[in-house]
């Protein structure tokens, strides 16, 4: 077995038992990615010196007989919307093309400190707007199960990277659904955290009261160890929380004896696949045996949730995107003819055709006359979505659901629908409009394409999840597998 | 202007705040630095950066409230209000839309000695834009973002104003509590307080007209003008058959006149919406007593306190209470016991003015402390030195910082006093001007000023000559 | 209902042709239509006093970003300062 196969926890022992160095392990993952980047495509930006640097760093700290963290030494990457200084950090545009940030985002100051060797910059949806990496400027990242397939989006490259073998585990960010909903395509563990638990600071972004930033991973006990790493109040986001954190991995246990699972009706109707609904279903009957109690229940809301979700979010991506103006970084037009002509052509030629569409959705929407008609009423249904989830909670600890309708579409089988695209999003939009955390595990294959389905727990209730997901672990055995791409 | 008509006047003044750092970052907030030199990644909008709010613009802006009778609201948010322009980094302004900090305050304003509440609709926070340069010589603009995240409150006046001198006395008091709670610099030149202008005019007794808004009015003279000249626009307008549209105007005081900037079916839809990257700004209400019980006696209450205590005149007091340094001033000196209050005033008002504006320092700037000046009127009024001495006092403390005692005696200008002698120098003179005193007996009574001078010369200028001149009556009459 | 296509790119400073003008409009529609419908709900948005901010200290930090550092990235740089066409008020 190559190192690179191996989880981030494995790794974490062998190097704390001088079984292998972090150089050994960097290789190992740039190996792969020089046999496989050019089928998979999964990184935008590969920094192979600087990596190799810190894992000699590394190296030399173990031998010196250094206490590092228990992920120093580990390869990570990282979506290309998290600033990274001195890294440039496209977000898959034109628009940013070249733009190398001079500060670091909170998260990479984290990894950084953990020690952690990053290894590039990931593919994704231009902004990260989209369902499934087509979205990019500068590539389309294929699915490593097979690769006519999209690995989802918008963190096509997080998932597809840590799915390959390219990376041991990577950083995405999820809007509405763009950490989870790749992870199930891809066949890889993804935890979108609870709103305000990881600072969204150098994130860039794209609706700021929905986005988080999480971890991919090949095992639970990698996501703990991540999600520690990267969770806790900082004070450059103000709506980050101030809150204690357990030690995620220390704190792993299989025994959910008694755990009420919530089975929502609304996530197991129409435009759900028969395959996905009864992968799930055969994995909430793994948890029963283990010890859980399922009860089926209604969160009759659910149907709003994707409306909501394209209105909250095309507003606030609308605003924030309006600094894209051609004035203080990234593309500006080369010919024009006064401010206002630089400013459209600029944004016209440096943004793609979904961003567009989502500037000018959110435009319309709190526009003069129609913000009480749209924006107004969304947010009154955000309210009416967290109550009843918040209820909900009363009577289960977590609730399962897909994580996405169907398994991995084709390659150009959505491009020219966007409501067909947007529909990859309607389990796990609900999550992000609640502000909570929602974890894709694994549960299946539909011919060979992973299925996955979806923990949602209550505001801060990571551990539960992580629990619940690493006793379904235990019973299954590897939850994922890299698929050998010869 | 045309008086049949009446104008209604709504202000917006912007202050910025003197915090040591910025509203939403920790750059300093400074002014006159080299471009582009105060700027951090957060005020020049980088992807990716969030704003965190300053507390202290918070406190400031409560205690504007608080001092303009205003409700403070305990809980409160922010908004966005999105506009394109290379001054704005983010393309959107934080500001408040909704809920503002403060709001339904006034304020009493004094005109030609009468006082007129003025209502204060709001008061809310927000940061200020950047600054174009422009260069005849260079094509395009440049753009410094120093100001950028400065923090801004805005005052926004209720439409209660109805004459120039209205307009002035309220900014001009507006102007003076922000300097008394010490929440902005307030320095014109600097842009530190701007206004905006809403006008409209109509005939007495008809209902109110439509409004014209104006902006860019950078100083309180060009509100005046301003103001005088959009009224008297838009009077001619309606006397010549038209109506008023609606609409932005720039005022170019240069030019003096206002400048259609957009009408209302091109009003900019700017597209407010809850500031997502900030949470509900929550203050508790100990915090807002307590910020309510640090504001110092603000100068509505001096000016009654003067006129009321010291029978100081209305002007006199205002003139005082709205300068800061002034009133500060004048109440250590009466708290010396040792002069009287319009002695103190008048000295303040007088000769300590006229220096100040003759050469444009600060009160603080100067030797005149408050006890020097205590000093300095005791003197004069006990009789122990002249008028005239005084102002060698004045000018010599001025110039070489000394204490009032020392330069009388270096100057030897204590005046006597001492009727005994007075008298004794008083007979001398008159003994040796016999022919002076019989003309004054033989009713020519300009003997009388000759005599007195004689005397104050023989006195060698020191003589008290209130006193001097009684004795000589004395005298003359036995 | 019908969506301005124009005044909302105009609005949103995009420039589209008439060629994509069909495909943006055609689009924009059908997204808005999805949209439409949501419930009406008989609320005020309320402001989450709960949910209190953390104001920070007012302390001003210098010299922890060059100004060339934070202008590398700038299309057009002249005598310190950005450079955009020439603006008129």
């Amino acid at each position: 077995m190559e190192l690179y196969e191996k989880t981030a926890s494995e790794l974490s022992s062998m190097l704390k038992n001088k079984e292998c160095s972090s150089v050994e392990i960097t290789e190992s993952v740039y190996n792969r990615i020089d046999k496989v980047e050019s089928k998979v495509n999964s990184y935008i930006t590969i920094c192979k010196e600087s990596a190799i640097e810190k894992a000699k760093e590394v190296d030399n700290a173990f031998a010196e007989g250094k206490e590092l963290s228990p992920l120093a030494g580990i390869p990570i990457a990282v979506k290309d919307n998290i600033s990274t200084k001195g890294i440039r950090t496209t977000c898959a545009s034109k628009m940013l093309e070249n733009y190398v940030p001079p500060f670091n985002a909170t998260v990479v100051d984290k990894i950084n400190s953990a020690d952690m060797v990053i290894t590039g910059k990931l593919n994704m949806d231009e902004f990260a707007m989209g369902s499934s990496t087509e979205n990019s400027f500068f590539k389309k990242t294929c699915n490593p199960h097979d690769t006519s397939r999209v690995p989802g989006g918008s963190s096509g490259g997080s998932a597809a990277s840590v799915a390959s073998g390219e990376a041991i585990v990577s950083l995405g960010s999820d809007t509405g659904g763009s950490i989870r909903q790749p992870s199930s395509y891809c066949g890889v563990i993804g935890l979108k955290p609870t709103y305000s638990s990881v600072s969204r600071y150098g994130l860039v972004a794209f609706a700021s009261s929905l986005d988080q930033i999480g971890p991919i991973a090949r095992s639970v006990e990698d996501i703990a160890m991540l999600y520690s790493v990267i969770c806790g109040r900082d004070k450059m986001d103000a709506t980050s929380k101030v809150r204690e954190y357990p030690d995620f991995k220390a704190s792993l246990s299989p025994n959910i004896k008694g755990l009420r699972i919530g089975i929502p009706a609304e996530y197991y109707g129409e435009g759900i696949d028969d395959s996905v609904k009864s992968e799930v279903m055969n994995a909430v009957k793994e948890f029963e045996k283990n010890g859980a109690i399922v009860k089926n229940i209604s969160l009759p809301s659910t149907e709003y949730a994707i409306k909501a979700y394209y209105i909250i979010s095309s507003a606030e991506a609308s605003s924030n995107l309006a600094r894209f103006d051609g004035v203080k970084y990234g593309y500006r037009a080369e010919n024009y003819e006064n401010l206002i002509d630089m400013y459209e052509k600029t944004r016209s030629e440096g943004f793609g055709d979904e961003v567009k569409r989502r500037i000018m959705l959110g435009t319309f929407v709190l526009s003069s006359g129609y913000y009480d008609a749209y924006y107004k009423r969304a947010k009154l249904v955000q309210q009416k979505i967290k109550q009843e989830f918040n209820d909900t909670f009363n009577d289960v600890d977590i609730i399962i659901t897909p994580t996405a309708p169907s398994k991995a579409f084709k390659i150009g089988e959505n491009s020219d629908n966007p409501l067909k695209m947007y529909a990859a999003d309607v389990c796990t939009v609900p999550v992000n409009i609640a502000g909570l955390p929602g974890l894709n595990i694994p549960c299946g294959y539909d011919n060979g394409m992973p299925i996955g389905l979806q923990i949602i727990g209550r505001e801060f209730s990571e551990q539960t999840i992580f629990n619940a997901a690493y006793s379904y672990e235990k019973t299954v055995g590897n939850l994922c597998r890299i698929p050998s791409l010869d | 202007m045309n008086n049949n008509y009446e104008m209604v006047v709504g202000l917006e003044v912007h202050a910025e705040l003197n915090t040591s750092s910025k509203i939403y970052c920790s750059c300093k907030n400074a002014f006159g630095l080299e471009v582009n030199s105060q700027v951090c990644p957060i005020c020049m909008g980088m992807p990716g950066t969030l704003p965190t709010l300053n507390e202290k613009v918070v406190e400031y802006a409560i205690k504007m409230g608080h001092a303009l009778n205003c409700k403070i609201n305990p809980v409160c948010k922010q908004d966005r209000k999105n506009y394109f322009y290379p001054d704005l980094p983010k393309a959107y302004q934080i500001s408040q839309a909704e809920v503002p900090l403060c709001e339904n305050g006034h304020l009493d304003i004094m005109v030609d000695g009468k006082t007129k509440t003025i209502g204060v609709t709001r008061i809310h926070i927000e940061e200020d834009a950047g600054k174009l340069l422009h260069d005849d010589s260079f094509a395009g603009s440049l753009v410094d973002l120093n100001r950028c995240g400065v923090p801004l409150i805005e005052i926004v006046s209720e439409p209660d104003i109805r004459s120039v001198a209205e307009a002035k006395a309220y900014l001009e008091t507006i102007k003076s509590i922000l300097q008394y709670i010490n929440i902005s610099d307030c320095k014109m030149q600097e842009g530190s307080i701007r206004c905006d202008v809403n006008v409209s005019v109509h005939k007495i007794g008809e209902p109110f007209g439509t409004r014209c808004e104006m902006k860019n009015v950078n100083s309180f003279s060009a509100a005046a003008r301003g103001i005088e000249f959009e009224a008297n626009r838009q009077i001619e307008i309606l006397e010549n058959g038209g109506i008023i549209e609606q609409e932005t105007r720039r005022w170019d005081d240069a030019k003096g006149e206002s400048i259609l900037m957009r009408t209302k079916e091109n009003a900019n839809d700017y597209r407010y919406f809850p500031e997502p990257d900030l949470l509900t700004i929550v203050v508790d209400e100990e915090k807002i007593a307590a910020l309510k019980a640090e504001l110092p006696e603000l100068p509505n209450a001096k000016l009654k306190r003067y006129v009321n205590d010291f029978g100081i005149s209305q002007n006199d007091g205002t003139l005082i209470a709205e300068s800061v340094e002034k009133a500060k001033l004048f109440d250590d000196a009466v708290a010396f016991k040792k002069g009287t209050p319009k002695g103190i005033i008048k000295w303040i008002l007088g000769d300590i003015s006229k220096y100040i504006n003759e050469t444009g320092k600060s009160l603080s700037e100067i030797p005149i402390t408050a006890k020097r000046l205590a000093e300095l009127v005791e003197i004069i009024e006990s009789g122990k030195i002249s008028n005239a001495s005084g102002k060698i006092v004045f000018e010599t403390m001025i110039a070489e910082n000394k204490e009032v005692a020392d330069i009388v005696a270096e100057k030897n200008l204590s005046q006597n006093s001492d009727a005994g002698e007075l008298e004794a120098l008083a007979r001398d003179v008159l003994s040796q001007n016999e022919k002076s005193v019989s003309d004054y007996k033989g009713g020519k009574t300009n003997a009388l000023g000759f005599l007195v001078g004689q005397c104050m010369k023989a006195s060698k200028g020191q003589a008290n000559p209130g006193m001097m001149r009684d004795i000589v009556i004395k005298l003359l009459s036995e | 209902m019908d969506i301005d296509i124009k005044y909302i790119a105009k609005l949103s400073r995009i420039s589209i042709n008439s060629n994509d003008e069909q495909k943006f409009r055609k689009n924009m529609q059908e997204i808005v239509d999805m949209v439409n419908g949501l419930p009406e709900i008989n609320e005020e948005l309320a402001l989450d006093k709960n949910n209190a901010m953390i104001l920070r200290d007012d302390i001003a930090e210098t010299g922890k970003f060059s100004r060339e550092e934070l202008m590398k990235n700038a299309p057009e740089v002249q005598a310190g300062c950005l450079v955009v066409p020439k603006t008129v008020e």
